[in-house]
C-alpha cells in the first residue's frame, strides 16, 4: 500500500517536473520575447516621436479638424500618444509571440477570437471618429449662429448639441462592440432624453427675453413708431 | 449660360435682333415704364449705338412680351426678355446675382456687343439718365470697366467701406469706391474674359462670384478703368437675422479671388486714383446719435463665446487687444484701424489656409465687423460729409500700411506669427 502511494507520488512529481521543465524554455522564450519587444517598442517610439515632431504633427492634426485628440493625449501631445501606442502594440505582439511558445493551441484560440472581434473594433472606432467630427462641426455651427443671433446661452446650446451627438455616437459604438447592450440602450435613453429636456428648459427660459423683445419690436412697427436704423451694410 | 439653354419663346424674340452695340441687363426691379425710360435715355448716346435692354423673362408678363415683340425693328433700342435669374440660382442671393451677371455676359456675347452694362440697383434719381452716364465711357471713350461712385451717406454700404473698397484698393493699387458695383459697365474684352474664367471655374455653388471677380480681373490685366459719379444708391434695410450669412457670401469670393490673384497683388506697391467722370452728387448727412447697443452686444458675446475660434485665426497679440477693447465702456469704445486691418488680413489668410471650415470662419467674423461699425459710428455720428471722406481715407491708409503684414503672413504663414 505504502509503496503504491510512494510510486504515485513519485510519478506525479515526475510528471509535474517534466511539465514544468518542458514549460521552462517557453517561459524563458516569453521573457526574452517580452524584453525584445519592449526594446523594439522603445526604439520605434524614439524614432517615431522626433519624426512626427519634425512634421508638426500636433499642429497639423488640429488644422485637419481633430484638436480634441490633444485633450485625450498624454501631456496634450498627439505625437506622444501615437508613439506610445506604437510601443504598446509592439510589446503586445511580443507578449503574444511569447505566449505562443508556451501553448500554441491557447494562443491560436486567443488570436482567432481577437481577429474575429477586429471588425467590431474598427467599426466602433469609425463611428467614434465620424461622431467626433460631426459633433464638433455642429457644435461650432450652433455656437457661431447663436452668437450672431445675440443669444446669451449660445455656449450652452452648442455644448448641448455636442453632447447629444457624442452620447449618440458612444452608444452606437458600444452597441457595435456588443458591450452590455441592454444597459447601453437604457443609459442612452436616459442621457439623451435628459440632455434634450435640459436644453428645452434652458432655451425656453432663456428665450423669454428674446421673444418679448421681438414682440415689442413687432408691436412698435405696427404702431408706426420710427425704429428705422441708419445702418446699411450690403 | 450657353445659347442652347435659352427657352424657345425667348429664342424667337432674340432672332428678331441680330446684333447690338450695347447690351444693358436690368436686374433691378423696373416696371414697363421704367424700362421704356431706360431705352429713351440710351437712345441719345453718342453715335446712336444699337442697344438691347435685357429684362428678366420670369418677371415679364405675357402682354409685356407682346409689347417687346411688337417694337419696330428700326428702333435703336430693343427690349428683350432674357432668363437673368436661373431657377438653379434661386437658392442664395449671391449665387442668384452671380448667375444673372453670367447671363448678361452670355447675352452680350451672343449679340456681339461692344460693351454691356448691368443695372442692379435703384438710385435716388427721378430719371434713368444715370444709366446713360454709366454706358457713355464704354461707347465713347473705350474704357474697359466703368464702376459707380455713388454719393454716399456715412452709415450706408458699410461692408464696402470697411472691407471691400479699401482692401481692393490696397491689393490692386487702384482707388475704386465701389469695386463690386453692383451697377457696372464692361467692355467686350472684359466680359469675354469673365465668361472664359467662369467656364473654366464651372457652374454651381463653387463657381467664382462674377461680381467680386470683375474689378480684380480688369486691374490685374491693366485694363482701362474709370469711375462715374452717380446719385446715392438705395440700399435694402439691414436683415439682422442673416447678416452673418451675407457677410460670408460676399467675403468668400473676395478672399478666393485674393488667392487666385496672389501673384498680381503682391507686385503692387502703391495705389493711384482712376479717372472719374461727372460731378459728385451731394447728399444730406444725418447728424443725430445712433443706437449701437445691438452691435456692441454682439461683440461682447463674441468675446465671451468665440475666442476659442478666433484663437485659431488671430495671433495672441490681436486677441489681447480685443479683450482690452471689450472691457471699455460703450461710449469710449474705439477699434483702431490697424487692429481692424490686421483682423481682415488674418481672416483672409485663414480662409486661404482653410484653418477651419470657411463658412464658420466668415460667419465668426460678424461680431468683429459689427465692433468696427460701432467704433466707426462713434467717430462719425455727428460728423458731415467731409469728415466721412477723411475717416475712410484714414482707413484706406491703414490698409496700405498693413500690406507688408499681409504679404509676410501670406508667404510664410507658419514662420511669421507675431
Amino acid at each position: 500500500m505504502w509503496s503504491q502511494v510512494k510510486q504515485q507520488l513519485a510519478e506525479s512529481t515526475a510528471r509535474f517536473l517534466t511539465r514544468f521543465a518542458s514549460m521552462v524554455p517557453g517561459l524563458a522564450a516569453l521573457v526574452v520575447a517580452l524584453l525584445i519587444s519592449i526594446v523594439a517598442g522603445c526604439i520605434l517610439a524614439a524614432i517615431v516621436r522626433p519624426l512626427l515632431s519634425s512634421m508638426h504633427f500636433d499642429e497639423r492634426l488640429a488644422r485637419w479638424g481633430f484638436p480634441s485628440v490633444a485633450e485625450w493625449s498624454p501631456k496634450q501631445s498627439p505625437t506622444l500618444l501615437v508613439s506610445r501606442t506604437i510601443a504598446v502594440l509592439v510589446i503586445l505582439t511580443g507578449f503574444l509571440i511569447g505566449i505562443a511558445a508556451i501553448d500554441a493551441d491557447w494562443t491560436s484560440q486567443l488570436a482567432r477570437s481577437i481577429v474575429a472581434y477586429v471588425p467590431n473594433l474598427l467599426g466602433a472606432a469609425l463611428v467614434l471618429l465620424i461622431g467626433s467630427v460631426v459633433a464638433r462641426f455642429l457644435a461650432r455651427s450652433v455656437l457661431i449662429g447663436a452668437v450672431n443671433l445675440n443669444l446669451h446661452y449660445a455656449r450652452l446650446l452648442s455644448l448641448g448639441v455636442k453632447w447629444m451627438v457624442v452620447v449618440l455616437t458612444v452608444a452606437m459604438a458600444l452597441e457595435h462592440l456588443r458591450i452590455a447592450p441592454g444597459i447601453v440602450k437604457l443609459a442612452f435613453g436616459i442621457l439623451f432624453g435628459g440632455i434634450v429636456v435640459t436644453l428645452a428648459l434652458a432655451v425656453g427660459l432663456g428665450s423669454k427675453d428674446l421673444v418679448t423683445k421681438s414682440l415689442e419690436r413687432d408691436a412698435q412697427k405696427a404702431s408706426g413708431d420710427n425704429l428705422e436704423e441708419p445702418f446699411r451694410h450690403i | 449660360m450657353e445659347a442652347g439653354s435659352i427657352p424657345e419663346q425667348v429664342q424667337d424674340k432674340v432672332e428678331q435682333v441680330d446684333s447690338a452695340d450695347l447690351v444693358v441687363g436690368v436686374i433691378a426691379e423696373l416696371d414697363q415704364e421704367g424700362l421704356a425710360a431706360v431705352c429713351d435715355a440710351l437712345r441719345v448716346l453718342p453715335g446712336s449705338p444699337r442697344v438691347v435692354v435685357l429684362r428678366d423673362d420670369r418677371a415679364a408678363k405675357p402682354d409685356q412680351n407682346n409689347v417687346a415683340a411688337a417694337e419696330p425693328s428700326a428702333s435703336s433700342c430693343h427690349l428683350v426678355p432674357w432668363p437673368l435669374l436661373g431657377s438653379a440660382a434661386a437658392g442664395t442671393s449671391a449665387v442668384g446675382t452671380s448667375s444673372a451677371y453670367q447671363s448678361i455676359f452670355a447675352a452680350s456675347e451672343k449679340f456681339g456687343a461692344r460693351a454691356c452694362c448691368v443695372i442692379a440697383s435703384s438710385v435716388e434719381s427721378a430719371t434713368p439718365g444715370w444709366i446713360r452716364e454709366l454706358a457713355q465711357p464704354l461707347v465713347e471713350r473705350d474704357f474697359d470697366l466703368v464702376v459707380p461712385n455713388y454719393a454716399r451717406r456715412k452709415f450706408e454700404g458699410l461692408l464696402n467701406s470697411s472691407i471691400i473698397s479699401p482692401l481692393m484698393h490696397c491689393l490692386y493699387g487702384k482707388r475704386i469706391h465701389n469695386p463690386m458695383g453692383p451697377d457696372l459697365g464692361l467692355s467686350r474684352r472684359l466680359f469675354q474674359k469673365m465668361l472664359g474664367s467662369e467656364r473654366g471655374a464651372g457652374v454651381g455653388l463653387n463657381s467664382v462670384h462674377s461680381l467680386a471677380t470683375v474689378a480684380p480681373a480688369a486691374l490685374c490685366e491693366n485694363l482701362q478703368v474709370c469711375e462715374v459719379h452717380l446719385p446715392a444708391r438705395i440700399y435694402p434695410p439691414t436683415d439682422w437675422m442673416n447678416i452673418s450669412s451675407l457677410l460670408a457670401q460676399i467675403l468668400s469670393p473676395i478672399f478666393q479671388d485674393m488667392e487666385r490673384n496672389a501673384a498680381c497683388w503682391q507686385r503692387m506697391r502703391t495705389s493711384v486714383s482712376v479717372p472719374v467722370i461727372g460731378e459728385p452728387v451731394l447728399v444730406s448727412q444725418d447728424t443725430g446719435t445712433v443706437d449701437i447697443s445691438r452691435m456692441m452686444e454682439s461683440f461682447q458675446l463674441g468675446i465671451r463665446d468665440l475666442q476659442e475660434i478666433w484663437g485659431l485665426v488671430l495671433p495672441p497679440s490681436t486677441l489681447f487687444e480685443l479683450r482690452k477693447l471689450a472691457r471699455l465702456p460703450s461710449e469710449q469704445f474705439r477699434m483702431p484701424d490697424d487692429l481692424w486691418v490686421r483682423i481682415v488680413y488674418d481672416f483672409a489668410l485663414a480662409h486661404r489656409l482653410r484653418t477651419i471650415n470657411r463658412d464658420h470662419l466668415l460667419k465668426s467674423m460678424t461680431p468683429l465687423y459689427l465692433a468696427w461699425v460701432s467704433s466707426y459710428a462713434h467717430d462719425l455720428e455727428t460728423a458731415g460729409g467731409t469728415a466721412l471722406e477723411e475717416r475712410l481715407e484714414r482707413l484706406s491708409v491703414a490698409y496700405e500700411a498693413g500690406k507688408t503684414y499681409l504679404v509676410s503672413r501670406w508667404r510664410w504663414p507658419d514662420r511669421f506669427n507675431p
